[in-house]
């Protein structure tokens, strides 16, 4: 009996713990949305995760990882500072790239600086698209960490709740 | 006046000092402003003070302060130019009348006192003359008198010259006293005359003027009688000096009175002293032997005397004789200077030349009354004032030099408080000058004068200041007027502003309303998008499915408000452009009533479509606002018709022909329509031809049975956000703004719309639109003409209505028509029909049981005339009792008249599949779904014509499969409702809503269709081979996105082909009953398929997407093989084309070898695309998305395919949207992606081609 009720508690402790994480979830969630981290495309993107695709929502983020890295990376190759001629187009054209996939995960700050690069590539700006750069890495760097977090609690959470069924 | 005015504006001062009255300190500023110009204006009228300068300072202040008023100050402004301007007519009046005044009197008083100067100098001259005249004359009758005396005496002492004796002396004397007496007596004026003899002897006369004595004065004769001879002898001056005579003094004087008439001595002598009484000319006084004058004085008179003085010469002329001296009193001078001035006024006097005052017009002595002696008086010292001061002036005006002739006019002398007018004349005697001078008080001549100028002068300014004052009234009448227009101008524009505020304001909040509309279109579009997603969860429980259910609903409605409310705007604003294409009238209204007459099923209302047959076919215009029009419409009255029908009218009217009223009544018109259609069939066709723009006025009517409009309301409904009853927005819902967004519309379409008096319960909406119709499109007019096949129509419907309106239709165009409308009336009818005519029945016999209407009678007589009668029996399938088996029976029943007549079975939405089987086992093959309309009746028609000709043929020829041609007729005829509903739902989401809210949809209907569409066994293979090439295909490109693509082609391919088998099964298992179920299979399957935009919407279809971006492509992947679509992802463009191509040529490969199979399967078939879409992202490495749907496009020429591209772009600009069209591309979805608008959109362009 007392083991029963032992385990209760436990369970009651477990349920709370997890009651706890699920709002603190719920709060950086809003939070990342208040502070304009993420817009309506990441819901939507939590939309589109059922049971058929449970990871969409983590494999869609890191693919956009894997995409902005390659596409920072080429930028500030081809920003470098010792090229002779930059070539606008190309930059442009991969800042849209990056512009496009952050939009659709909802990224919204890095989209913002994105259009701002873009501009920037428009007037054939080289100060402007380096200052640019380095806010896109930043706020990609800011998006990322969040995301992370945010991934990470979920998984907590996911752990946590699987304890409790089991 | 103008100083009211001043105190009013400091009253308006101190008011502003309140700070009470802003008004008061405009007209205070005001007047402050125009105060310089205004004070010049004042002075001259009347004196004005100047302001005080302190407040002068004040308005400084004021000013100040109203100039933060100054810009509300625009209506003050026009007032008080007003005022000014009054101000300045009145102060301009003023002066002229004032300036008129003063003209006036001055010459007025210039010419009078002119003309009376003139006078009053004639008159001074004149009374001063008279006196003189007297004087003249008392000189001249002396003068006479003296002379005579003179005469006479030289004559006498002549005579008696030398006397010798005493005796002789005094006769001499004698003579000379009478002599003298005579002439004495005969001048009653004469005051003395006297005789001076050189002997010393006198004798004189004297009167006494004051007691009317006369008396003679004569000295003592005894003393002189010798010595005057001796005398004689001495030199004669000496003995004629004064001294003689004063030496003689001590000679004796006597004084005789006489009677003053005869002469003759009435008293006694009286010795006086010599001299005593009166002057006695001496030697002295004629020094020179001329006649002398000088003035006396006596102290007998008080007046001066004038005596003249002449020697008597003896007959030698060497020695003087006598002395005569004649002295006249100068009183009767005086006494005609009284008169005169007694009758006149003033004063006159007379002076001698040394100032002596001679005569004077007053009772002041002339002489001083000195004890010793009278003398004579100065003009200066006498006592009467003004005579005293008259002379005082002149002798300070002239002193001593007076001008040379001594006279004088002076106009103006003030002597003490008066003026006077002075004038002098001098009358120049020898020895005796004398000066005249008049005085005159001016008052006496100008008083008059002045008195009347002064008088005309207060009339004249009284006078002015009335015209002033009156000039004033009406000016500040007039001007009032003035002010007042001005006023209601300056009112006017205040207004006009006001309302091109409001105007603005409104248009502002229009604006606002459309932007907010259109911005929150999108997260409601997301919001129904999401929900939809929801809904297709299973995880839901009931409760929350309904509650989604009921969330969904809620916001597709607000969504259908923010639709129509930007309708509205865009119509508002004026940018709403009507498309102008080509599309079939009626064939969008048909699939309109089909649409409503599912919805009105379940309301128990009949949808009735009826177009008059002269209606154009193809007309050109807005093919999706003329159905948004109607769909409003028939909404509105399906929203109000609680049971009953709803009949959407159409009949048209080509303004070239002057024939067209609409305001027929329907029946006559209906008639007159036919009759104009024939008549013009051929004129109009001929018009046709030659005119270009053929503008056509299409009339409709939207007759409904609902509770129809009170009359006030029929404009006003019209009015955006305007119900007629406001209760009825509980009962119905709606916003109002659909009658209004069709007004806007149909206005927009150059027509008109108004709410139509009608007969009966209900609303009749009568509405013109101006189309036009394309001019080398032939004439596309149902011109069917039936009576030739001698068909039969038997309409058993439930709708009256629609059996009304088809029935007349049919007979119109020559096609017998019987109707009943239930079960009973349709055997009735039935037995009637075949039992009549087969010879085993009797006619009279069945009348027994059943009455039969006369018409019916009629119309069973005129069949059976007709040889070898087609029949066609046109049952509604509600007239079967549907809800026991009784049905079956009915139908059995009905199979027994199966070989003699064709059955046409009308269809219900709702009609269970069982019935529909049960029909088709009985071999009934022409089933349609309700409505009935003309253009379905026209294909029943024609089909059953095409059966019956083919069926003689067949009896002729006895050769050629029946069932074939027939199967293909009806596949044919069938799916015309399907396109119906393609065209119906496909642009107006209102509709579309509407529609999809009912648990009956038609979006599900139609995905049946789309399956059914393509031949079972060919959509099979292509899925599995599209599977499998699928992979292939991914392998062979191999690129970056390979990994991407793999993860994905397994589950889009596993998804694939589940999707496919379920619809391979579904479509085999129809397969094994037959062709010619198949498709009815389908249909009969839609109805209950209930999941409207669920999961599967996109079941089947093939999509391929070219997105570069891993992220985006894995999202649309994902988005779109929820909705059940097989997903091909490629990374960019030239993969795309490749994949296209690649597919095309395996295709063609396939193609090659399955020729030999399917021999003569039409090409289209074949060639149909290994997808259905492509998703195409604009902007992507290598190719763009451009480039791609135009290397695309080109590979289509000539292959007849047309694989509808989406394009994905992120910018939302119009300009894009262009390019995309313009490459080719079907439509455009902006990123990121709106799942819901993505469906939709590949729906409708999957759809468009299918069908």
């Amino acid at each position: 009996m007392r083991e029963k009720e032992k385990e209760r508690k436990e369970e009651i402790s477990k349920m709370d713990v997890v009651t706890q994480m699920q709002r603190q979830l719920i709060q950086y969630t809003s939070s990342l949305f208040q502070e304009g981290f993420l817009d309506d495309q990441f819901n939507q993107l939590q939309q589109l995760q059922d049971e058929s695709n449970p990871e969409f929502v983590v494999e869609i983020v890191t693919l956009f990882f894997e995409d902005a890295e390659r596409l920072l990376n080429e930028l500030s190759k081809s920003l470098q500072v010792e090229q002779e001629s930059i070539d606008f187009r190309k930059v442009d054209a991969q800042v849209h790239q990056l512009k496009g996939s952050s939009s659709s995960i909802g990224a919204q700050r890095v989209q913002r600086v994105c259009i701002a690069f873009r501009n920037f590539c428009e007037q054939q700006n080289v100060e402007g698209c380096l200052k640019s750069l380095q806010e896109i890495k930043q706020e990609y760097s800011l998006v990322k960490t969040k995301l992370e977090t945010l991934f990470k609690m979920e998984k907590q959470l996911f752990a946590a709740r699987g304890s409790i069924s089991r | 006046m103008a100083e009211d005015r001043y105190e009013t504006c400091s009253e308006g001062s101190a008011c502003s000092q309140m700070g009470s009255n802003n008004k008061c300190k405009h007209v205070f500023d005001r007047l402050c402003g125009f105060a310089p110009s205004w004070n010049w204006n004042t002075t001259t009228t009347t004196t004005l003070p100047p302001p005080p300068s302190g407040r002068r300072i004040f308005h400084r202040d004021v000013e100040k302060e109203a100039f933060q008023y100054a810009s509300s100050s625009h209506c003050l402004s026009s007032y008080y130019s007003v005022f000014v301007v009054r101000l300045a007519i009145m102060v301009m009046l003023a002066i002229l009348i004032g300036l008129l005044t003063i003209l006036t009197w001055h010459f007025t008083k210039i010419y009078t006192t002119k003309s009376l100067k003139t006078l009053a100098y004639d008159l001074r001259y004149e009374l001063l003359q008279r006196p003189i005249l007297r004087m003249w004359n008392i000189l001249n009758s002396t003068a006479e008198i003296t002379t005579a005396q003179v005469k006479l005496s030289q004559y006498v002492i002549r005579r008696y010259s030398n006397p010798v004796n005493q005796a002789e002396q005094v006769e001499l004397y004698e003579a000379m006293r009478a002599i003298t007496w005579a002439l004495f007596s005969s001048k009653k004026a004469l005051n003395s005359i006297t005789i001076n003899y050189k002997n010393g002897f006198v004798q004189a006369f004297h009167r006494d003027l004051k007691d009317n004595n006369t008396s003679y004065i004569y000295s003592d004769l005894s003393n002189y009688s010798m010595v005057a001879n001796e005398m004689n002898s001495f030199s004669a001056h000496q003995a004629w000096n004064d001294k003689a005579i004063h030496g003689n003094k001590s000679a004796i004087w006597y004084r005789e009175p006489l009677d003053p008439v005869t002469g003759d001595k009435i008293g006694k002598a009286m010795k006086i002293a010599p001299e005593d009484l009166i002057n006695i000319a001496g030697l002295s006084q004629v020094p020179d032997g001329v006649a002398s004058w000088h003035v006396a004085v006596s102290k007998f008179t008080d007046s001066p005397l004038l005596s003249a003085a002449l020697p008597v010469w003896d007959s030698s002329n060497k020695s003087i004789m006598a002395v005569v001296g004649v002295t006249t009193a100068l009183y009767s001078v005086g006494q005609l200077m009284k008169e005169l001035v007694e009758m006149h006024s003033g004063h006159m006097y007379l002076t001698s030349q040394e100032g002596y005052l001679l005569a004077t017009s007053t009772n002041a002595p002339l002489l001083t009354n000195s004890t010793k002696h009278p003398t004579l008086k100065m003009a200066v010292d006498c006592e009467n004032e003004v005579i005293k001061l008259g002379a005082e002036w002149l002798q300070r005006a002239y002193g001593n030099h007076s001008p040379p002739s001594h006279e004088v006019h002076v106009e103006n002398a003030k002597l003490g408080h008066q003026q006077y007018y002075i004038d002098s004349f001098f009358l120049n005697l020898k020895r005796l000058p004398l000066v005249g001078v008049i005085i005159i008080p001016r008052k006496y001549i100008m008083g008059q004068v002045d008195e009347r100028a002064f008088k005309t002068l207060v009339i004249l300014i009284s006078a002015s200041l009335c015209i002033l004052v009156i000039g004033c009234v009406c000016i500040l009448i007039l001007t009032n007027g003035v002010s007042k227009e001005m006023k209601l101008r300056a009112a006017l524009i205040s207004q006009l502003e006001a309302r091109r505020k409001a105007e603005a304001s409104s248009n502002y909040k229009s604006q606002f309303l459309a932007n907010m509309s259109h911005e929150l279109r999108t997260p409601m579009a997301a919001v129904i998008g999401l929900l939809d997603i929801l809904i297709s969860d299973d995880c839901l429980t009931n409760e929350q499915y309904s509650t989604v259910t009921q969330i969904r609903k809620c916001s597709t409605a607000l969504l259908r408000l923010l639709n129509n409310i930007l309708d509205l705007s865009k119509v508002e604003s004026g940018k709403l452009v009507l498309e102008d294409a080509e599309f079939d009238l009626g064939r969008e209204l048909e699939g309109l009533v089909d649409m409503f007459s599912v919805q009105c099923i379940n309301h128990n209302v009949e949808t009735v479509l009826d177009l008059s047959d002269e209606m154009p076919k193809v007309v050109r215009g807005d093919s999706a606002r003329v159905v948004q029009i109607f769909t409003n419409l028939i909404n509105n009255s399906i929203k109000f018709t609680p049971s009953g029908h709803i009949i959407l009218r159409g009949w048209c009217e080509y303004p070239n022909s002057c024939n067209g009223s609409p305001i027929f009544p329907l029946e006559q018109k209906k008639s007159r329509c036919i009759q104009k259609a024939r008549e013009k069939q051929n004129a109009n066709n001929e018009k046709r031809t030659t005119k270009r723009d053929n503008k056509v006025i299409l009339w409709f009517e939207v007759d409904d049975t609902g509770c129809g409009i009170d009359p006030s309301k029929w404009d006003s409904v019209f009015e955006s956000f305007e119900q007629a009853d406001p209760s009825t927005t509980r009962l119905h819902g709606g916003t109002g703004l659909g009658l209004c967004i069709v007004r806007n519309l149909v206005n927009k379409m150059g027509g008109d719309i108004k709410v139509v008096k009608k007969e009966g319960q209900g609303t009749l909406m009568r509405l013109c639109l101006v189309l036009s119709t394309p001019t080398d499109v032939t004439e596309q007019h149902y011109a069917l003409d039936f009576t030739d096949n001698s068909l039969v129509v038997l309409l058993a419907l439930h709708g009256n209505m629609s059996r009304l309106i088809t029935s007349k239709w049919l007979q119109k165009n020559g096609v017998c028509t019987i109707e009943a409308s239930e079960w009973n009336g349709l055997t009735q009818v039935l037995r009637e029909l075949f039992h009549a005519r087969s010879p085993v029945h009797n006619n009279n016999n069945f009348d027994a049981h059943y009455p039969v209407t006369e018409g019916l009678k009629s119309k069973l007589l005129s069949i059976q005339d007709m040889k070898k009668p087609v029949f066609v029996i046109v049952v509604d399938i509600g007239l079967l009792d549907l809800s026991t088996d009784i049905w079956k029976e009915q139908l059995n029943f009905l199979h027994r008249y199966f070989g003699r007549a064709r059955f046409v079975w009308m269809l219900n939405h709702d009609t269970s599949n069982n019935i529909k089987m049960e029909i088709r086992r009985k071999g009934n093959v022409l089933m349609v779904n309700k409505p009935l309309y003309k253009a379905k009746m026209v294909h029943i028609l024609e089909a059953v014509i095409k059966e019956r000709n083919l069926e003689l043929q067949k009896r002729n020829n006895m050769i050629g499969p029946r069932t074939t041609t027939k199967e293909g007729e009806l596949h044919e005829f069938l799916e015309i409702d399907s396109t119906h509903f393609d065209a119906g739902s496909s642009d107006d989401s209102d509709t579309s809503e509407t529609v999809g809210s009912n648990p009956v949809s038609v979006d599900g209907d139609k995905q049946i269709e789309l399956v059914a569409r393509s031949p079972a066994s060919s959509t099979y293979k292509i899925n599995n081979c599209l599977v499998g090439l699928t992979n292939e295909h991914l392998e062979d490109t191999n690129n970056a996105r390979k990994e991407e693509s793999c993860q994905s082609s397994p589950s889009s391919s596993k998804h694939a082909i589940e999707e496919s088998d379920p619809k391979s099964l579904s479509t085999k298992e129809p397969s094994q009953g037959g062709d010619s179920e198949c498709g009815e299979t389908h249909r009969a399957a839609g109805p209950n398929n209930n999941v409207v935009n669920g999961k599967n919407s996109l079941e089947g279809l093939r999509i391929l997407l070219a997105e570069d971006t891993p992220v985006l492509q894995r999202v649309a992947t994902i988005m779109l093989e929820k909705m059940g679509a097989s997903v091909v992802a490629v990374g960019d463009g030239q993969q795309a084309v490749d994949a296209l191509h690649c597919k095309l040529g395996v295709d063609d490969c396939r193609r090659d070898s399955l020729q030999k199979e399917r021999n003569m399967r039409s090409q289209t078939e074949i060639l149909t695309s290994p997808y259905d879409l492509i998703l195409m992202d604009c902007q992507m490495p290598k190719m763009d998305g451009y480039e791609a749907t135009k290397a695309i496009r080109k590979s289509e020429v000539g292959t007849g395919l047309h694989i509808p591209i989406v394009a994905l772009t992120a910018h939302a600009m119009s300009c894009d949207e262009a390019k995309c069209l313009e490459v080719g591309m079907d439509a455009y979805l902006t990123k990121p992606i709106d799942f819901k608008q993505m469906v939709s959109t590949i729906l409708s362009l999957t759809k468009r081609k299918t069908s």
